[in-house]
């Protein structure tokens, strides 16, 4: 937006303010300043600068648009209210006949408005309008301030000289009255000063600190639209760094501001590198992140589903599919996918258009949540999950002209699950309506899940559509890993081989498959300084990699283990032997160790000593103890098999 | 000299040395370093019992890391742990307030948590491989974390860092081996099943190794002749046969090495002007200090009357084995042992009896048998007794001046 501040004077010397917003300038006129010193705020009118203009509406302005031009504002629903403390400094602005030529002027502080704007079309501005003084105590003299005082109040905290409007070129009577604006700017100025609570100050600070470091955080400035905070901060000139605060409410009708905050992680400064030998490339394209340009062994799953959601969009009617498989099947991708192809069709023309929503149950804190993101993705609106329960409710259940249809992606599912399972009962109800045109795909890992948690209704609703992912053969497995690789020479054909068989065999887990190829390509670097390695990746690298990944660590840790810990496990064994039970109090077990000792001729351990060694097995897990406070009379069970531990001793 | 007391020392190096941490902290650094410099995303834990120097093994890696000017400009860090951020509500915070992006939600700082969670998503989601800067996310205690509500921060972290989204690389550090069986299935197929697992293989030779060079004094010393004679001294201290026999102990009960530096601090901490060397002795005193048990200590400073009750119940443990005993019982059996005794001068009343049991509970010593409902009358409330018998016995050696009767009580095998 912009609003010019406006002096109760005649036109066309009006004194007007600037605000920087980013790059953005916003201008405002001022109409009339506060009074006494409690009302901070100062009522404006707006203008539009060039830039802030739809670009497809600038071809109703019939000419090129001069860069010093403005356009006067005519929205009745925008606030005019803005805070004092925002007002950055004064500009000219002169008001031209359509018909005139813009005068050659360098002068930058000098704005032009010919024509209004009313947020459709363009208009001649009434000059009367402008002209005309807002009424109240504007004729009243006041007492020249100091000049130097006057200007610097003139330009807000800026604190910069360069600019300004050189009072001696003004008329007389304009001259005083710049004088009186000014000082009226002086005296908010000095209120504020005083009256800004400190909530206000530390944020300024905030923000002011962030500039100075430089710091690269993407969006400086950000919007709360609740209350309409903006910070400002003047990056243009770099001889000194302005951080103002704007209170502006903004209001539907205001021009553009930035409307929700776009968080984003700082951008890096240094370039990404790119891979440098095979074994990175092959690296690169393993990470399961990387998108590949077909997905292959899921050819049926991907035809299932396209036709189902295309035919629901050539219908225009609704409708539900259940998906289900273990993680790491492509159930998400193949969506993602098929979604993709349908985009692309539809911007070929061949079916409708439609619009794609995506929520995910684990990506939200509380299943009624779904609502309120649902509604954001299909509108933009921010509400509570009852509120944005209802509108969603209406938006569904109305007929709309020019509706498109919606396909919907609920992932994790079984998150959505709530005791009255209203969430899911809606998710299902929606597509069934007349009007909705709502088509809603549903993933979960598990397969029985509407006979296990949903409740008759709710999974009545959802229909018998439904689709399962087997997990990937070791054919399939490797088919992706070779698909990924494009034909780059990396692999040996047995490791890729033992690779998917043994992933196959365990969980038939793409993600792991990558990831253990991922693992074996580093390993085979590691070792690329033996004179025997071939550079690619072999059979070894492979056993090295899932041995890294699949061997449990407990033997390993038993033979790592001190010798009391060592002895305090065979003292539990053998306790859980004299018993006949798995478990015993640690009272048992001590006995059973002291006498261990003995037998293998150290000196016997205090019972803190002991219950030390033992609290140092069960933070690590090999045992199962009880809350330590119980002291000696916890109970004790063994978290490894009795055979491993005899194992893992015995080979020493 | 004070001022340059070795007690400052006592700051862990990580043991080139040791061969298998060598090769487990370039597997760390190459894999940090390519998130850093390739933004790949990554996750890794590293698992090992307490005191292993799982954190210290990271702690080095990121200061070497932190060396490469590459690096140094190009990684966020998020540290949390479990014990800190107990739910994720919190953990969302904190990771809000460490990225800075706390003044980019406006003046309620910290909306919802709902809001939050969406927030830090999106902000992660906008980056992308080659411009965002990659974050390093540490993951203290990470067994804490899966214990979160549907492990949403865990789901989350994995998904970012195995989709094209910003790069980022999750470190969790954990001591638990089963740490695994912990995640839900989509949270462990998003992790990459990278393990690192440190546990320490070393032996006596080595330990007695570490001991010296954590005691001697580098080169560097700005005192030269103060640090040739000390490093004399800790190699006669080194050599000393029971020193050895002190640290074998130690080594026998645990090869962490927290509790060592423990117990050098303990003895570090008797040098002084006048005695600027470690003795034996004062290494005998600290380990005596390390294994000193804590219960049995209670019981020196217990009354005649609370010992005598200590040693009624271990007598009723020993006839009834371990069975849960009450006040009314405690007192029979004492009343036994006076009656033996005819001219005794421990008569005391029941009030007074009941207040010594009381105050045996208080010390933690007797404890009521779990479900035992507090309705039940005091004097016939079931306890069972948290003393092993062989630390009453060792108490009552050491307790000051016990008269001989009850100690010949204690010892009889009969009540």
């Amino acid at each position: 937006g912009l609003a010019i501040l406006r002096t109760n004077l005649k036109w066309p010397n009006l004194i007007f303010t600037l605000f920087h917003f980013e790059t953005l300038t916003f201008f405002v006129l001022c109409l009339s300043l506060p009074e006494n010193g409690q009302q901070m705020k100062a009522v404006v009118q707006w203008f539009m600068r060039v830039s802030e203009l739809p670009v497809n509406k600038l071809k109703l302005l019939g000419r090129e648009p001069h860069p010093q031009e403005i356009f006067y504002y005519e929205c009745r629903n925008c606030d005019n209210e803005v805070n004092v403390e925002s007002i950055l400094r004064p500009v000219k602005v002169k008001h031209l006949d359509s018909n005139d030529p813009f005068p050659d002027s360098s002068d930058k502080d000098t704005l032009y408005v010919k024509l209004s704007w009313d947020s459709k079309v363009f208009g001649v501005v009434n000059s009367t309008v402008m002209e005309s003084p807002a009424e109240g105590p504007s004729r009243r003299v006041l007492p020249t301030p100091d000049h130097a005082i006057m200007q610097k109040a003139s330009l807000g905290e800026v604190g910069c000289s360069s600019v300004g409007t050189p009072a001696n070129v003004e008329a007389e009577s304009l001259h005083s009255a710049t004088k009186l604006s000014a000082s009226k700017c002086l005296s908010a100025k000095r209120r504020n000063a005083t009256a800004r609570t400190p909530g206000v100050r530390k944020r300024l600070e905030l923000s002011s600190e962030c500039s100075h470091k430089d710091f690269k955080m993407q969006p400086l400035c950000r919007t709360r639209e609740q209350q309409g905070f903006l910070y400002i901060s003047n990056t243009k000139n770099h001889h000194f760094l302005t951080v103002s605060l704007l209170f502006l409410q903004i209001s539907p009708g205001t021009p553009k501001t930035p409307r929700h905050a776009t968080p984003s992680i700082p951008i890096r400064s240094l370039q990404t590198q790119q891979p440098a030998n095979i074994l990175e490339e092959a690296r690169a394209r393993l990470h399961v992140s990387s998108v590949p340009e077909s997905l292959p062994c899921r050819e049926q799953e991907f035809q299932d589903i396209y036709s189902f959601v295309e035919s629901k969009i050539i219908d225009n009617t609704g409708g539900c599919m259940y998906i289900s498989g273990v993680p790491g099947t492509g159930k998400t991708a193949t969506v993602h996918e098929v979604i993709r192809c349908l985009q692309h069709a539809a911007d070929m023309d061949e079916i409708p258009s439609f619009h794609f929503i995506e929520i995910n149950g684990m990506k939200m804190t509380d299943p009624h949540q779904a609502y309120v993101q649902i509604l954001q993705k299909l509108t933009g609106q921010k509400a509570t999950p009852d509120h944005a329960a209802v509108l969603l409710e209406k938006r569904f259940s109305n007929l709309a002209p020019r509706k498109e249809t919606i396909v919907m992606l609920v992932d994790e599912l079984d998150l959505l699950w709530t005791r009255k399972q209203n969430v899911m009962y809606n998710l299902f109800d929606w597509p069934t309506r007349r009007h909705a045109r709502l088509v809603v795909l549903t993933i979960a890992n598990t397969m029985d899940l509407p006979e296990r948690i949903m409740i008759n209704r709710v999974a009545s609703r959802l229909g018998l559509t439904r689709m399962s992912f087997q997990p990937y053969s070791f054919k399939q497995l490797q088919e992706i890993i070779m698909s990924r690789l494009n034909k780059l020479k990396a692999f040996e054909e047995d490791a890729l081989q033992l690779v998917s068989r043994k992933v196959a065999a365990l969980s038939g887990d793409a993600r792991r498959c990558l990831d253990i190829c991922r693992r074996a390509t580093e390993i085979c670097e590691h070792s690329a300084a033996d004179p025997s390695s071939t550079g690619l990746v072999g059979m070894s690298h492979v056993m090295e990699a899932l041995n890294e990944m699949f061997s449990s660590a407990y033997i390993t840790a038993i033979r790592c283990a001190s010798t009391q810990e060592q002895l305090f496990l065979r003292a539990a064994i053998a306790e859980f032997r004299r018993l006949g039970l798995e478990e015993a109090t640690f009272q048992q077990v001590f006995v059973q160790h002291q006498a261990l000792c003995r037998i293998e001729g150290l000196r016997p351990i205090g019972v803190s000593e002991g219950l030390a060694v033992c609290q140092r097995l069960g933070a690590c897990r090999l045992l199962l103890l009880e809350p330590s406070h119980l002291g000696v009379l916890q109970h004790i069970r063994l978290n490894v098999s009795q055979d491993d531990i005899f194992y893992a001793l015995k080979a020493d | 000299i004070i001022k340059s007391r070795p007690g400052a020392r006592c700051e862990f190096q990580w043991p080139s040395s040791v061969a298998p941490g060598h090769c487990v902290c370039r597997h760390l650094l190459e894999l940090l370093r390519r998130t850093a410099i390739h933004g790949e995303s990554n996750s890794v834990l590293i698992v090992g019992p307490r005191g292993a120097g799982k954190t210290m093994l990271l702690q080095c890696v990121l200061r070497d890391l932190q060396k490469e000017e590459k690096v140094q400009k190009n990684l966020l860090q998020v540290h949390l742990s479990g014990l800190l951020q107990t739910d994720d509500r919190t953990a969302l915070k904190e990771i809000t307030r460490q990225l800075h992006l706390e003044n980019v939600v406006g003046d309620k700082v910290f909306g919802s948590f709902a809001e939050n969670l969406a927030f830090l998503l999106e902000a992660l989601k906008k980056g992308n491989r080659s411009s965002s800067c990659p974050v390093l996310f540490v993951l203290d205690e990470f067994d804490l974390f899966a214990h979160h509500k549907n492990q949403t921060l865990l789901y989350n972290l994995f998904d970012v860092s195995q989709s094209a989204q910003a790069p980022i690389a999750v470190v969790g550090v954990t001591c638990r081996l089963d740490v695994l069986e912990l995640l839900e299935k989509r949270v462990k197929s998003r992790f990459s099943h990278r393990q690192i697992h440190l546990l320490s293989s070393l032996n006596f030779t080595q330990y007695l190794e570490r001991v010296w060079t954590q005691l001697s004094l580098p080169d560097s010393f700005p005192d030269k002749k103060f640090a040739q004679e000390w490093n004399a001294g800790v190699k006669t201290l080194c050599e000393d046969k029971s020193v050895e026999e002190v640290l074998q102990r130690h080594f026998n009960s645990s090869k962490d090495f927290r509790s060592l530096h423990m117990l050098l601090m303990l003895c570090l901490s008797r040098v002084s002007v006048a005695k600027p060397t470690i003795k034996p002795a004062d290494l005998l005193e600290a380990s005596r200090m390390c294994f000193a048990d804590a219960t049995a200590n209670m019981l020196h400073g217990l009354s005649i009357l609370e010992l005598c009750l200590v040693i009624a119940i271990k007598h009723l443990n020993d006839v009834y084995e371990g069975e849960p005993f009450n006040l009314q019982m405690v007192h029979n059996e004492f009343k036994k042992f006076l009656h033996r005794k005819s001219n005794s001068m421990y008569n005391f009343e029941q009030p007074v009896v009941m207040k010594a049991f009381e105050h045996l509970q208080q010390l933690e010593l007797i404890r009521p048998v779990d479900g035992s409902s507090a309705k039940v009358q005091r004097e016939y409330q079931l306890m069972r007794l948290t003393l092993d018998h062989s630390q009453i016995m060792d108490a009552l050696q050491k307790y000051p001046q016990c008269p001989t009767d009850v100690k010949q009580w204690a010892m009889s095998a009969f009540g």
